[in-house]
């Protein structure tokens, strides 16, 4: 016992220096898993509160660029609402026209399935392996794990860390994350971030067979956390592998990462259901 | 100035400005070579750098620890900043030893600064455990060996960086040079 002692206190500092270094690994190894752990981020009140604070300042410094942008996207969903309001039975095969729930003649049913809430950015980083989003809305608006996080102009990430008032999330530029993608023609693959550049995302999967041009766009699919149809980018570059027959398509993300301000977190009200019945039938 | 409230304050202002001001700046070295990394310069090391001469080793340990997982807060890093900050805190007291002619115990009430260890001993002690906590901190960050130029790159380029601005740090906010009389 005296000499477990005398050891301990000899090589204190090699003891205490190897406990630390293990903690560190075991918080690294946690941060990997799909609890991750909120304490240790930037969701946190404190890291959170900082960042809000510094926001407040930066924050109008890029007003004339986030009405441009608001503008624009209004436009657009302007465009998209007179498709919905005048249509045209001879050339068009299905018509889509918004139900009423206290509507009784018609017999089609389609629920509204996502939920949508905005949400500032007040961090936001482009240049590490895995990129994290700071917003300003916590459990407190609703905002809970795993949600997809949007911007006007594409797809931005997930949501990976809630607390009452803030939530950070895993941009898709992020070497860990896979984002299931199609092309205008319907065929799927997923898209992949090489670490290094913010302006070039790239499309795996693509069998060697289809044409792909240059400017054609990717959107996302239903397979994954987020809605169907969101633009992720337009392809400059297609390269293809001799060894399985596919190619990968580079493509510019439609989201600028570098200034984004504010964003929509998407809730998607099926994802739980969905979930459940595909984890039950995976467990038989 | 009692010398834990001095290390306490620069720790808050060394945290403050790596928080606000360089995570928030994208450096590239040229405008768009291609596979050329992008990155911020880390100068938070600097605490643990300057502390006193005469702390022990457990201290400048915990001490680390609590610096990396405040970054590591911050960047959404758990663990990875906190680790290559431990790693230098347990190494400083021997690269001091290797560098300075006297024993660490015949310099009372002082910490490690240009004035007392002239700009070239100073850089090396900086750079090499600068070098030293970069090199951890990227591999467990890309924690890949499959693109192993790109990681020593991103490794080299960011270390010259960081002491670029550890010395601008030195120049404006220490008095380490004696003032010209």
């Amino acid at each position: 016992m005296r000499n477990f002692i005398l050891f301990v206190r000899r090589f204190f500092n090699l003891i205490l220096f190897l406990v630390l270094e293990i903690v560190c690994i075991i918080l690294i190894a946690r941060t990997n898993t799909i609890q991750g752990n909120d304490i240790m981020s930037s969701a946190n009140t404190a890291a959170g509160l900082m960042y809000k604070q510094q926001n407040d300042v930066v924050y109008y410094f890029g007003l004339r660029r986030m009405n441009d942008s608001l503008v624009n996207e209004n436009a657009r969903l302007r465009l998209e609402m007179a498709a919905y309001k005048s249509f045209d039975t001879l050339r068009d095969t299905n018509v889509r026209i918004a139900i009423q729930s206290t509507d009784t003649n018609k017999h089609i049913v389609e629920y509204n399935q996502y939920f949508y809430r905005t949400a500032r950015v007040i961090n936001n980083s482009v240049t590490e392996a895995n990129n994290y989003i700071t917003i300003n809305r916590g459990s407190k608006d609703g905002i809970s794990k795993n949600m997809a996080v949007i911007s006007g102009t594409g797809i931005v990430g997930r949501i990976v860390h809630v607390s009452a008032h803030f939530a950070s999330a895993l941009s898709v530029l992020s070497v860990k994350q896979k984002v299931s993608a199609k092309l205008k023609t319907g065929e799927i693959g997923y898209i992949t971030w090489d670490g290094v550049h913010p302006d070039v995302m790239a499309m795996e999967d693509v069998p060697q067979q289809i044409k792909v041009k240059r400017g054609d766009s990717v959107f996302t699919t239903s397979y994954s956390f987020f809605p169907a149809d969101i633009l992720i980018g337009t392809v400059y570059k297609t390269s293809s592998i001799k060894k399985n027959n596919q190619q990968i398509l580079y493509l510019h993300p439609s989201t600028n990462f570098r200034n984004l301000q504010y964003v929509y977190v998407v809730e998607n009200k099926m994802m739980d259901e969905r979930k459940q019945l595909e984890d039950s039938v995976k467990a038989k | 100035m009692s010398v834990y409230l001095k290390n306490f304050l620069r720790f808050t202002f060394i945290l403050l400005i790596q928080v606000l001001i360089l995570n928030k700046i994208a450096l590239r070295w040229w405008a768009q070579p291609a596979g050329f990394p992008v990155f911020t310069p880390f100068i938070y090391p600097l605490f643990i750098l300057l502390l006193p001469f005469e702390t022990p080793v457990w201290a400048l340990l915990m001490l680390g620890f609590i610096a990396g997982i405040s970054v590591d807060t911050f960047m959404n890093t758990a663990g990875m900043h906190a680790c290559a900050t431990v790693l230098i805190a347990y190494l400083r007291t021997n690269v001091l030893n290797a560098l300075l002619p006297k024993n660490l115990s015949e310099y009372p009430n002082q910490s490690p600064s240009v004035k007392n260890m002239n700009w070239m001993p100073f850089l090396v002690y900086a750079s090499f455990l600068i070098l030293l906590h970069h090199t951890i901190f990227f591999v467990l960050e890309l924690w890949s060996v499959s693109n192993i130029g790109y990681l020593l790159l991103k490794i080299f380029a960011s270390s010259i960086t960081s002491v670029l601005f550890i010395i601008v740090y030195l120049l404006l906010f220490t008095r380490q040079v004696n003032a010209r009389s």
